[in-house]
């Protein structure tokens, strides 16, 4: 067994954007206001990656720092390396100046989030959106809202029509579509997409994902999926990491994660997610409450709620453990874990 | 369209509705105007005037003419009063109209000043407390906003005219303008008009800013906090763009019916700082025609004043939604 803790999720040929040791805090003396603690992760150029935790276990935090836009009061360290397409320079995200980190939010990595509805100015048109972000970006106004309309006819919207709508004038699942236009209407490599179908209902949540898949093979997207609903993205991504109370827990393939997570968290979790294929008695609920960021726990943050934890769990942060071939575990127990949390996922994977 | 239409129709309802309340008031109310009229005649005239001549004379002050029945009197009454014919005032023997019409666009000069000043220094004010919020400016500012707020306008107004103008003689205690002055186009004059209504405008602007700016800070706080404005910053948005076409624009909405409203009151708002400044406008005569038991120029003055207030509503229900699209009339847009 190796240990990694410093490296997290395993290491890639070709990432798109490489976070080291990347934290987020509110109080930089003391370490209880921890929202995102010591986070090391690639995104690989052109794939999905999902990132799965329980509300506030700061999955929307390592989005926003990948594009260095934690609000204040929040403080962001560690470092976030934006590679660029055919071998530019690397730029290093968390130290941009002002002026420059504007034209690199949108222009390379750009935001879906989730409540679209209030994403948009209420007194603006659609169109006044789309206008004023190629404006503000000096981008050809003409040209861009050809690719505005090219984008909307690809996620099924009426072009003209929406363009010419108020937020309030459109439904859920269109509101949250123009938004995913907008987001993509200078062209950016990444697109970071904060539980985009949170507010959905199911049939659109899916019909959503479907079209993302489109889109991403379309326009040659690499796409950071953040959702609390682990079956949901299972499907979609290529890779999934699993986040608990501020740090990563399992990084590793959809398939992995799904089938063979050698982590308790992932497996309970996977158990507590309703599932319409799966009888409801073989829900189990995790026991306990998620840690806030004032109390976190010493050592490994998941050891108060987990039936293999020993004294060691308890003191000592948990090391990264290579599982698999590109799977790794945060978990002093991860050869254990799949016979304390017992289950059948091979519903999951296929929904 | 409809909407356009069914909302003046409901406007010239309430316009019929006030008008027709004055007649009954006028004609109906016991010891009232007409009777309180007859007095006055007999009084003035002696026995010398027959009934009819009296009747005569009441019918040209207040468009009723007492012999007809109700319904002739009531059409009559009606009829008149939508040619704009007031009656003639008992005080000052013109009529009404001729009165008060020239003083509407003294009292619109001052309200109108009055109002601009307040909301627009209110609004910056508001706006600057919320981009500031929990400094002391801000906590500094909405102390002085309430204090004033909460002043009655002619306390401000006493204070105004007992120590600037009478103590210190630092300005005029009365008029629109010097009286040696000819009326035009030019320096002396326009300066005289601005000396003049100096202290009415600052005691009414004064106390209005106050609300303007609490109202606008508290509403720029929310916005501030919206999704949207985060959004904004992210898709690289100038800070100029977002505080004009994002933070300005949505906050200043919610004040734009009570704006309308204020300036429907721009024609009558000013009753007791023109009378304490002794201005005379739209206020004043209304002052001096309930002092005086002149009917016909207190009608006309209330009359003139209620018009002004719902045409000020209803230009304001009217272009809400070209301001604020949630707010288009009647479901005319569809949504998806």
């Amino acid at each position: 067994m190796q240990e990694h803790r410093t490296q997290g999720g395993p290491d890639s040929a070709d990432p798109i954007i490489e976070a080291r040791n990347v934290c987020v805090t509110y109080d930089l003396e003391h370490r209880d206001a921890m929202v995102l603690d010591d986070v090391s992760i690639d995104l690989r150029r052109g794939e999905i990656l999902g990132v799965v935790g329980e509300s506030g276990s700061g999955k929307s935090m390592l989005a926003n720092a990948m594009m260095d836009a934690v609000e204040e009061p929040g403080i962001t360290t560690g470092e976030v390396t934006y590679y660029p397409e055919d071998g530019g320079e690397p730029v290093d995200v968390l130290d941009l100046p002002t002026e420059e980190l504007k034209e690199f939010r949108w222009e390379e990595v750009s935001m879906v989030f989730q409540g679209a509805l209030s994403s948009f100015n209420p007194t603006m048109s659609i169109r006044g959106h789309f206008e004023e972000t190629l404006a503000a970006h000096d981008y050809d106004v003409e040209a861009g809202m050809e690719r505005a309309r090219q984008l909307l006819g690809d996620l099924y919207l009426d072009p003209d029509r929406v363009l010419d709508s108020y937020a309030h004038e459109l439904s859920g699942g269109m509101s949250q579509r123009a938004l995913i236009a907008l987001s993509l209407v200078l062209e950016p490599q990444v697109l970071l997409m904060d539980e985009p179908t949170a507010a959905l209902d199911l049939l659109m949540q899916r019909s959503i994902l479907s079209l993302l898949a489109d889109i991403k093979a379309k326009y040659d997207l690499t796409i950071l999926f953040i959702t609390h609903d682990l079956p949901l993205v299972a499907g979609l991504a290529d890779r999934l990491a699993i986040l608990y109370a501020f740090e990563l827990a399992e990084v590793g393939t959809a398939t992995q994660i799904a089938h063979d997570s050698k982590h308790p968290y992932t497996r309970a979790l996977l158990q507590a997610v309703p599932n319409l294929d799966a009888p409801t008695d073989s829900m189990r609920p995790i026991e306990g409450t998620a840690p806030n960021p004032a109390h976190v726990p010493d050592g490994c943050h998941y050891a108060p709620r987990c039936p293999l934890a020993t004294r060691e769990c308890h003191e000592e942060t948990p090391p990264w453990v290579d599982v698999e071939d590109d799977h790794r575990s945060a978990c002093f127990h991860s050869d254990e874990a799949e016979d304390a949390v017992p289950f059948d996922l091979s519903e999951v994977s296929d929904a | 369209m409809s909407y356009v239409l069914k909302r003046i129709a409901q406007s010239v309802l309430t316009v019929y509705v006030v008008i027709s309340a004055s007649f009954g008031l006028v004609r109906l109310l016991p010891g009232g105007p007409l009777d309180y009229l007859r007095a006055q005649a007999v009084q003035q005239g002696g026995s010398d005037l027959s009934m009819s001549e009296i009747n005569a004379r009441i019918a040209a002050q207040t468009n009723i003419a007492v012999n007809e029945p109700i319904y002739v009197q009531y059409a009559d009454y009606m009829a008149a009063m939508l040619q704009g014919d007031f009656g003639v005032s008992t005080r000052y023997g013109d009529p009404v109209m001729s009165i008060i019409g020239p003083a509407i666009p003294w009292t619109v000069f001052l309200t109108a000043t009055a109002l601009f000043l307040a909301f627009t220094v209110g609004v910056s004010l508001g706006a600057f407390m919320a981009y500031k919020e929990g400094s002391s400016f801000d906590v500094a500012s909405t102390g002085v906003g309430l204090v004033l707020n909460s002043t009655p306008g002619y306390v401000l107004a006493l204070l105004f005219i007992s120590y600037l103008g009478y103590r210190m003689e630092l300005f005029p205690t009365g008029g629109r303008y010097a009286s040696e002055l000819t009326v035009g186009f030019n320096a002396s004059f326009l300066g005289s008009v601005l000396y003049h209504g100096a202290l009415p405008i600052a005691s009414m602007a004064l106390v209005g800013f106050g609300g303007w700016a609490l109202s606008m800070r508290g509403n720029s706080i929310r916005v501030l906090g919206e999704d949207y404005l985060r959004v904004a910053r992210l898709r690289g948005l100038s800070t100029r763009r977002i505080a004009m076409r994002y933070v300005a624009r949505n906050a200043i909405l919610p004040m734009y019916t009570g704006l309308m409203i204020a300036i429907g009151t721009v024609f009558g708002g000013a009753v007791i700082i023109e009378n304490i400044f002794a201005y005379p406008g739209v206020g004043f005569y209304l002052i001096q025609g309930i002092n005086a038991r002149d009917y016909p120029l207190m009608m006309g003055g209330f009359i003139i004043i209620t018009i002004a207030m719902v045409v000020g509503i209803t230009v304001a229900d009217l272009t809400y939604g070209v301001l604020d699209p949630r707010a288009k009339g009647g479901g005319s847009r569809e949504s998806y």
